[in-house]
């Protein structure tokens, strides 16, 4: 199976949020060249939730940082909706993580000084958006931070600290939102919570929402999951679960 | 482990460059004074003794037992006969007298040159003089001059110049040379010009000899030559070697360098003290970023002990490399000042540049140590961090630093309470000399206070103006908050700043308040628009000590009162030792006491020729239209039973409690006439209105009822009585010895001018003073301290920029992850940068802030503890313009970290742990 053999998913009838085509990013180290990415086409669509899955070195970070457009890839396209993100300049770019996309890390994902509501309201402040309210006590409620919004990070739990940097991502409904290892941190039941979550708001607010890991279990709670080798799509598998995960991604490693 | 250390040093030295700078800076100060000072000295010394050892042996008449009641006796000049028998002695070769006089030197403007009149001198064969340019005068018609005195009248040679004779007739001469007296004191205050030998007694009237230079005859040595002279003269005269005169007059002007030296080295004390409070901070944040590498180290087998000994390795090689650099640069800058300065203080500059192994060892010493001392608590805590630190994840970065324990706030307030304390007991205590030194103490104390309260202020203040700061926008909101992440180390950063804010305001303080209280006296108490007074013409030698001490006062002035900082106020206290001001005070008090008490007793034991002015000068003012009223000032002195000093005025043609005014606690002023005297409180506290105040003088008793008690002020006079009372106390006091002249209000101020000067136009030993010059000289010579004084303490707030600058960058370094977030959520590049801009103004502005605050208050409070009757006057201009210094040093500092952070890779910052 080759890259390009792998086709956007038939049964998604709404269109394509991200779409990538021929993403390539090739690192100079002292003469050898590394190939990050090595030709990736790959769409998202709206509502869906998608893993990125891959070996150590796959390239899967990098895939992510392309398509977020916070790393610009050696060629190919990114399309965020109608936008072609590739060739915008550092300032429209910003402009369009500030509007379009939200981010979950993996640690580091608060700001220290700033309280639990104050951290999910910062990308509103910094586009200095109107928030809706209703959306805000909607997604409070949902990941149950209620009673834990003027609590600093440092008071928060592993899980508490990484709803908060979910109900942050998703509390301006952008396009797309990007997780990067949001479970890598977390106790196996807190990351369950934070991933049902994620789950669940994809499908009631209807979400795009990327996600890379290397955790079959995390990648489980996802509706469609690709896999990268080498800087290469190289299969993908819908309506997952972990055994099944777990099985393609040993046959990647082997 | 020394590898480890010097491998970590290599690694992180881009975290030494602030700290290096700040360690060069405060170093290049020490050392560049000292080569400073020290080829300054050089070259004071190669003048002084380069004329003396010309000659061989130097005569100079013996100071004279003082008489009964310390009267003045006169010195007795050397004769001809003794001259010629010193001539006459085998041991001389050769040997020439200096005779010794003054005379009145008219400027180009025909007014008489100088304060006092130069001195004139004859210079002959062997002397320690010759002409520096030109030729010495040998006809009745040819005058050579100072060079200093050329300088200042603007005569050179082959001009024609007047000169009065005895008689006061003008004479007129050519200037054939210039004469370099160097800085020998006799001559460098009052200027000089020289005779030829026949026409000195014709033009001063002084005969014998001041000084008889004398040259060894062959096979003789100066020894023995100057022995033979102190036989031949005994006890009439003082003898020594040229090279021994040289010397001790080299040990006068070599004081003159140490005080000097000794002001500019209180200034790099200060800006080494910030530069340690930058070093500790420095390291502190170091070794907070450095724990698990410290405990790394400890958990592969590092004893406590070598963890400490590695971390004070480390601030020596940053200390020593730091010096080295900075005695460089020391050396570079003492060369330029040597080269620009030392001319301007009267050096020849003829002497290479002086670098003693001192100056560079001190530089060396000090710049090591200052770092090493520094560096002490970071590097013990260093030893604190547990080797199972190097396990854990985020050790820094996250954390918020616990709160401030309450035994700190209770240490600091009671700092407060004691410095307030001590403040309060110099206002009871009333105007002292100790209480600058009180205050000073009292500020010190504060300062503690404000270093143990330093986190709780910086987040107290943070609170309070990043309210409406918050509102701005998110950059400034997150710069609020972060400012207060790490209070303990925004603090020490922002403290190294307070030092300097401090000192500045509180001299800018003392300084605007003097200025105001005296600009009062000259202003309410007795306004008039001009003064005349007679040219002071004091008979040597008792002008000559006078005049060296006045000399060194004048040209001290700026330095001096840069060395002393809160103090000042006592140096403008006494501006009676200050040709310039000096006459101001007769318009607004007796010049000479508390203080001056020292000039006074000169003047007074001595027979200062004082003068008088002529009584038609006053008549032919007083029948100017442009003229209000002419005030004749008359005063005379005396030592009371118990030692205590006095001095007593009278006005002629002046209405006391109109013409003039000063504040009354009790009486009225204008009840003083015939056997009335007005007291100045504290002459004696059991007097008051009614009581009867005796008064004996040399030549009378005299009983006066008090009829008024006047406040004490700055340099008042202790007594206000009638003219004819103290004509009957001081019977020479008939004559007006100043006239004060006020103008009509609505006279043109230019027409004033004209008839004030026409009315001496026959007289041009007298000197007119205009009341406006003379503030606006006071003023420029209050601003020209400033400037001096905020050159000075520049350096150390540079160095405290530079640590705000270094703790940004070390915290932008610690929140590289964050930073990133924050990019990916879509801070732009340009709010990133301006956050750190606002936290670095923030910092700076609290700093600042805090230095004003204290500044004021204790500036007040030093200028009211010596300043009897001050106005308060808070110079408003320069604080904003310190305060718009602090927010640009807060912009200077963030625009290195904020270019750090704006340009980390986003994906980068992400991709690091």
């Amino acid at each position: 199976m080759t890259a390009s053999s792998v086709q956007p998913v038939p049964s998604a009838t709404a269109p394509p949020v991200v779409v990538a085509r021929g993403l390539t990013k090739t690192y100079d180290t002292g003469g050898s060249q590394v190939h990050a990415l090595a030709g990736v086409d790959v769409d998202f669509h709206r509502g869906a939730f998608t893993a990125i899955m891959g070996p150590s070195g796959s390239g899967k970070s990098t895939l992510m940082h392309c398509l977020a457009g916070l790393d610009v890839p050696t060629s190919g396209t990114v399309h965020l909706g109608r936008t072609q993100i590739t060739g915008l300049r550092d300032s429209e770019l910003t402009l369009l993580r500030r509007d379009r996309i939200g981010f979950i890390f993996q640690s580091f994902n608060l700001l220290p000084m700033l309280t639990a509501e104050q951290n999910i309201l910062l990308p509103s402040q910094i586009a200095k958006r109107r928030i809706d309210q209703q959306r805000f006590d909607h997604i409070i409620d949902v990941v149950g931070l209620r009673d834990r919004l003027d609590h600093l990070p440092t008071k928060l739990s592993g899980g508490q600290q990484q709803r908060v940097a979910v109900a942050r991502a998703l509390l301006n409904a952008p396009e797309v939102v990007y997780a990067d290892e949001p479970t890598g941190n977390l106790d196996s039941r807190s990351g369950a919570e934070v991933l049902a979550f994620l789950r669940d708001s994809a499908k009631d607010l209807d979400q795009t929402i990327v996600m890379v890991t290397h955790d079959p279990v995390a990648a489980s709670y996802a509706d469609r999951v690709v896999f990268l080798r080498d800087g290469r799509l190289v299969d993908e598998v819908t309506d997952p679960n972990p055994e099944l995960v777990s099985a393609r991604l040993l046959k990647l490693e082997a | 482990m020394l590898r480890t250390t010097l491998a970590g040093l290599r690694l992180h030295k881009s975290r030494y460059v602030t700290t290096v700078l700040a360690i060069l800076l405060g170093v290049m100060f020490v050392s560049g004074t000292m080569v400073f000072a020290d080829t300054l000295k050089a070259n004071y010394e190669e003048s002084v003794m380069g004329s003396a050892t010309t000659v061989d042996a130097i005569a100079e008449p013996a100071e004279p037992e003082p008489g009964e009641d310390g009267e003045y006796v006169a010195l007795e000049p050397l004769t001809e006969e003794q001259l010629a028998d010193i001539r006459a002695l085998p041991e001389v070769a050769e040997a020439d007298g200096l005779v010794r006089g003054q005379a009145v030197l008219l400027d180009a403007d025909g007014r008489a040159f100088g304060f006092t009149p130069p001195s004139a001198v004859s210079v002959e064969g062997a002397s320690r003089f010759d002409a520096a340019q030109g030729e010495l005068p040998s006809a009745d018609d040819e005058i050579a001059l100072a060079t200093s005195t050329a300088e200042q009248s603007g005569f050179g040679v082959g001009d024609t110049v007047t000169v009065l004779d005895p008689d006061q007739e003008r004479r007129e001469f050519t200037v054939t040379g210039l004469v370099n007296f160097g800085v020998d004191p006799e001559y460098s205050m009052t200027g000089a010009v020289v005779f030829a030998p026949d026409t000195i007694e014709e033009m001063t009237g002084a005969t014998g000899y001041a000084e008889i230079d004398a040259i060894a005859a062959e096979g003789f040595t100066d020894e023995q030559a100057a022995d033979a002279v102190g036989d031949v003269l005994g006890a009439s005269a003082e003898v020594m070697t040229g090279e021994e005169y040289g010397l001790e007059m080299a040990e006068g002007v070599g004081a003159e360098t140490e005080m000097f030296r000794i002001a500019l080295l209180l200034f790099a004390f200060i800006a080494m003290f910030v530069a340690g409070i930058v070093i500790y901070n420095t390291f502190a944040i170091l070794i907070a970023q450095r724990q698990r590498e410290l405990a790394l180290l400890r958990c592969v087998g590092a004893k406590r002990s070598q963890v400490f000994r590695s971390v004070l390795l480390e601030s020596v090689v940053v200390g020593l490399v730091a010096s080295a650099l900075g005695v460089l640069a020391g050396v570079g800058i003492g060369f330029a000042g040597a080269s620009f300065a030392a001319p301007a203080m009267g050096a020849d500059g003829g002497v290479p540049v002086i670098i003693t192994p001192v100056a560079i060892l001190v530089g060396l010493g000090v710049g090591t140590i200052v770092t090493v001392f520094s560096a002490m608590i970071p590097a013990l805590r260093a030893t604190r961090v547990a080797p199972l630190a190097a396990l854990r994840t985020s050790a820094t970065a996250s954390g918020i630093e616990k709160g401030t324990g309450w035994i700190r706030v209770v240490f600091g307030l009671l700092t407060f309470a004691v410095s307030g304390a001590m403040v309060a007991l110099t206002q009871v205590s009333g105007p002292t000399q100790a209480g600058p030194i009180v205050v000073t103490a009292a500020a010190l104390v504060a300062f503690v206070g404000v270093v143990v309260l330093g986190p709780l202020l910086v987040r107290g203040i943070v609170r309070l103006v990043g309210a409406p700061l918050r509102r701005v926008g998110v950059a400034s909101m997150l710069a609020v908050d972060n400012s207060v992440r790490s209070p303990r180390r925004a603090a020490t950063a922002m403290i190294a700043l307070t030092v300097g804010a401090t000192l500045i305001t509180g001299y800018s303080v003392v300084s605007a308040s003097t200025e105001s209280t005296l600009t009062r006296m000259l202003d309410e108490q007795f306004p008039v628009d001009y003064q005349i007074n007679p040219q002071f013409a004091m008979e040597e030698p008792a002008g000559t000590g006078d005049a060296s001490d006045a000399e060194a006062a004048a040209e001290d002035a700026p330095a001096d009162g840069t060395a002393e900082g809160a103090e000042t106020a006592e140096g403008s206290a006494e501006p009676g030792a200050e040709p310039s001001t000096a006459p101001a005070e007769g318009t607004g008090g007796a010049p000479e006491e508390g203080a001056d008490a020292e000039g006074g007793t000169t003047a007074d034991a001595g027979t200062p020729e004082f003068g008088f002015v002529p009584e038609e000068v006053r008549r032919d003012l007083a029948d100017e239209p442009t003229i209000a009223g002419v005030f004749g000032q008359r005063s005379g002195s005396l030592v009371t039973e118990d030692g205590g000093y006095m001095s007593l005025v009278a006005y002629t043609n002046a209405e006391m409690g109109t013409d003039l005014t000063v504040d009354t606690v009790e009486g009225d002023l204008s009840d003083v006439g015939p056997g009335r005297i007005a007291l100045a409180e504290g002459v004696d506290d059991s007097l008051s209105v009614g009581d009867t105040y005796t008064l004996s003088s040399e030549d009378a008793d005299l009983d006066l009822e008090v009829a008024a008690i006047v406040e004490a002020s700055v340099g008042a006079w202790s007594g206000y009585v009638h003219a004819d009372d103290l004509a009957t106390l001081f019977p020479e006091a008939t004559q007006d010895e100043a006239l004060l002249i006020r103008g009509e209000r609505d006279a043109d101020p230019a027409e004033l001018r004209e008839a004030v000067y026409a009315s001496v136009e026959d007289d041009p030993t007298l000197q007119v003073m205009s009341v406006a010059e003379i503030k606006e000289q006071f003023s420029d010579m209050m601003d020209i301290a400033f400037y001096t004084i905020a050159a000075m303490l520049g350096l150390a707030i540079i160095i405290a920029v530079f640590g705000i600058s270094n703790t940004m960058a070390l915290s932008v370094l610690e929140r590289t992850r964050e930073s990133a977030m924050l990019r990916a959520l879509g801070l732009a590049r340009g709010q990133l940068r301006r956050m750190l801009s606002v936290e670095a103004v923030l910092l700076c502005l609290i700093g600042a802030g805090i230095g004003i605050v204290l500044g004021v208050v204790f500036g007040w409070a030093a200028a009211d503890s010596v300043l009897p009757g001050m106005v308060f006057s808070l110079p408003a201009g320069q604080i904003a313009v310190f305060i718009a210094v602090a927010v640009l040093a807060g912009l200077l500092a963030s625009i290195l970290p904020g270019r750090r952070a704006a340009g980390t890779s986003i994906t980068g910052a992400l991709a690091s742990e």
